[in-house]
């Protein structure tokens, strides 16, 4: 039975007569959807900002590649080509030996004992380097195997006892421990979100359906009445969407302050990065999500839960 | 015209609620289905509305076998026969107006009509001036002519009430029964579940009697008799 616009119209009065006659039920319900969305909310937020403060830890990682004063260039830029030919790498930087010591210099402007020291060595005591940063940071082993074993093996630096003068071998340790941590703090993130939303759903549905199963006896006898299962469900329906607006707005209303308060005691954490400016800067789309999540939530709980409710 | 054919309904073999039970009803009767508590008038009419089903026999609705109606039609019919019971069962947040209304809405009748049949059947049963009272604002006594506006108001071929009296004193139980009788009256099927003495001998009307699910007796003008 298609739908009249009388019978669409109806259903709207109903819905919003219900949801205000409904009073205390309604704001409970609003109030669990929000809880919810909350939940939702802080998860979406948390774990995009968490993996972005990941990316920019596995950005900070890199190895570099140290050559002897006689590494002609041509042979340098040339493993530079071939470093980026390679799959488990993504960007590869030339540092020349005058780049070097031009940067040390900038570092240590006005530190006058240093700048004198390099006067008295004369020449330029720094090598030119490559610097790397892999795709990830399990990657860095494969490179810096290429690196040794390669054919490029003659014009790396090497220290006294022969080993090559890679910065992966002396960072080896940290560079493995922050890789299986940073996948394990994604992991464990995925996990923790997963069961947040679950949680989250399974309550809102159950209120609803309480709600909803508190007006079993009005269901029944709308159906002897001879309204159609459309006409008895419509105005549930109608409130679903009701609950779920109203929830995603104060649902932003509670984030706003929880962020910023968070913002506040970890910024330090995070190195200066604040999950309030993000927060803030993508606040249009967060507010979108939780306006469908809410909605969604609202609609389908009371969907699922009135249909037990239909059966005479 | 109803007829329920050989009914049977067995809710556990400690618990046979009707056997057998075969009659018709004609339109315009009005007919009193009376019996002690448990002889099966409840579940009799809750079978006619499709509330439930029988273990055997069949109830027709003029030619409609009412339990071969598929899901979907079964508002149709639904809307051809009105109902009343003995708790009243107002939809709780609506006004007097709207629970009246409520049955012409799902019927999908135009604005215009409602506004117009309302009032009209609120002024029938005497509860005009008090259409936007919530039930609980409402006695005992005018929740049930509410109940039975909202019954007749869309004109119904029958009018089905299961002990509509059964929680009112007797002044206003007189009431109901006018109301009843009235609605007769003016043309429409009227089927009266009670166990009610007064009310049956004061009516003079067509009398089943079910005792322990079968149907002991029959009467034209009939009396209580138990
Ligand atoms: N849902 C059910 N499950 C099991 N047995 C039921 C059910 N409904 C009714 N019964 C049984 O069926 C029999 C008839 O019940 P019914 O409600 O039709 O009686 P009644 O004549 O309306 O009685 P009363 O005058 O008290 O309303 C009773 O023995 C009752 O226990
Ligand atoms: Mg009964």
């Amino acid at each position: 039975m298609a739908m009249d616009k009388i019978t669409f119209r109806r259903i709207l009065k109903w819905g919003f007569l219900s949801f205000f006659r409904n009073g205390v039920v309604s704001a409970a319900t609003v109030l669990v959807i929000s809880l919810s969305i909350f939940m939702i909310g802080a998860v979406v937020v948390g774990s995009t900002f968490l993996s972005g403060i990941i990316s920019s830890l596995e950005e900070k990682v890199d190895v570099s590649a140290y050559f002897k004063t006689s590494a002609p260039e041509a042979r340098i830029l040339s493993l530079k080509k071939d470093l980026e030919a390679l799959p488990e790498v993504r960007a590869v930087k030339y540092i020349s030996a005058d780049e070097a010591l031009l940067a040390f210099r900038e570092r240590h402007a006005g530190d006058d004992a240093i700048l004198q020291s390099l006067e008295v060595v004369g020449a330029n005591p720094f090598s030119s380097s490559l610097e790397i940063k892999a795709r990830d940071p399990s990657k860095y082993d494969a490179i810096s195997k290429f690196l040794e074993k390669g054919s490029y093996g003659d014009i790396l630096d090497a220290d006294s006892s022969g080993q090559k003068k890679i910065t992966y071998r002396q960072n080896q340790f940290v560079i493995d421990r922050l890789s299986s941590l940073l996948s394990t703090s994604r992991r464990i993130g995925f996990a923790v979100s997963l069961i947040l939303a679950v949680i989250a759903l399974m309550v809102a549905y159950s209120t609803v359906r309480l709600a909803i199963y508190n007006s079993r006896d009005e269901i029944s006898v709308m159906q002897l009445v001879g309204a159609s299962r459309a006409f008895i469900r419509g105005p549930f329906l109608v409130e679903g969407v009701i609950h779920g607006i109203i929830a995603s707005f104060f649902t932003l209303v509670l984030l706003y302050p929880a962020f910023w308060l968070i913002g506040k005691k970890t910024s330090v954490l995070f190195g200066g990065i604040n999950i309030f400016q993000y927060f803030v800067s993508n606040i249009f789309q967060i507010f979108f999500i939780l306006l469908v999540a809410g909605v969604l939530l609202g609609v389908l709980s009371a969907y699922i839960a009135i249909r037990r409710y239909l059966k005479v | 015209m109803i007829y329920f054919d050989k009914v049977s309904k067995v809710y556990s073999p400690t618990s046979i609620a009707l056997e057998d039970v075969s009659f018709t009803i004609a339109p315009n009767e009005f007919i009193s289905i009376v019996g002690q508590s448990g002889a099966g008038k409840s579940t009799l009419l809750k079978l006619l509305l499709v509330e439930d089903w029988p273990t055997s026999g069949k109830v027709f609705f003029e030619s409609n076998d009412v339990h071969a109606i598929p899901k979907e039609d079964l508002p149709l019919i639904r809307r051809r026969m009105g109902v009343v019971f003995q708790d009243y069962r107002l939809l709780p947040q609506k006004t007097a107006y709207e629970n009246v209304a409520f049955a012409l809405e799902a019927g999908g009748k135009e604005d215009d009509d409602i506004k117009h049949d309302v009032p009209q059947v609120l002024e029938l049963v005497g509860l005009m001036d008090k259409a936007w009272h919530f039930p609980h604002e409402l006695s005992g006594g005018e929740k049930q002519r509410v109940a039975i506006a909202r019954a007749i108001v869309s004109r119904p071929d029958v009018v089905i009430a299961d002990e509509p009296t059964g929680n009112l004193d007797p002044l206003n139980t007189l009431e109901i029964i006018r109301l009843l009788e009235k609605v007769n009256d003016l043309g429409t099927m009227v089927i009266l579940a009670t166990h009610d003495k007064e009310i049956i001998n004061s009516l003079k009307r067509r009398v089943v009697t079910l005792e322990k699910g079968r149907l002991v007796r029959d009467e034209q003008r009939g009396r209580y008799v138990l």
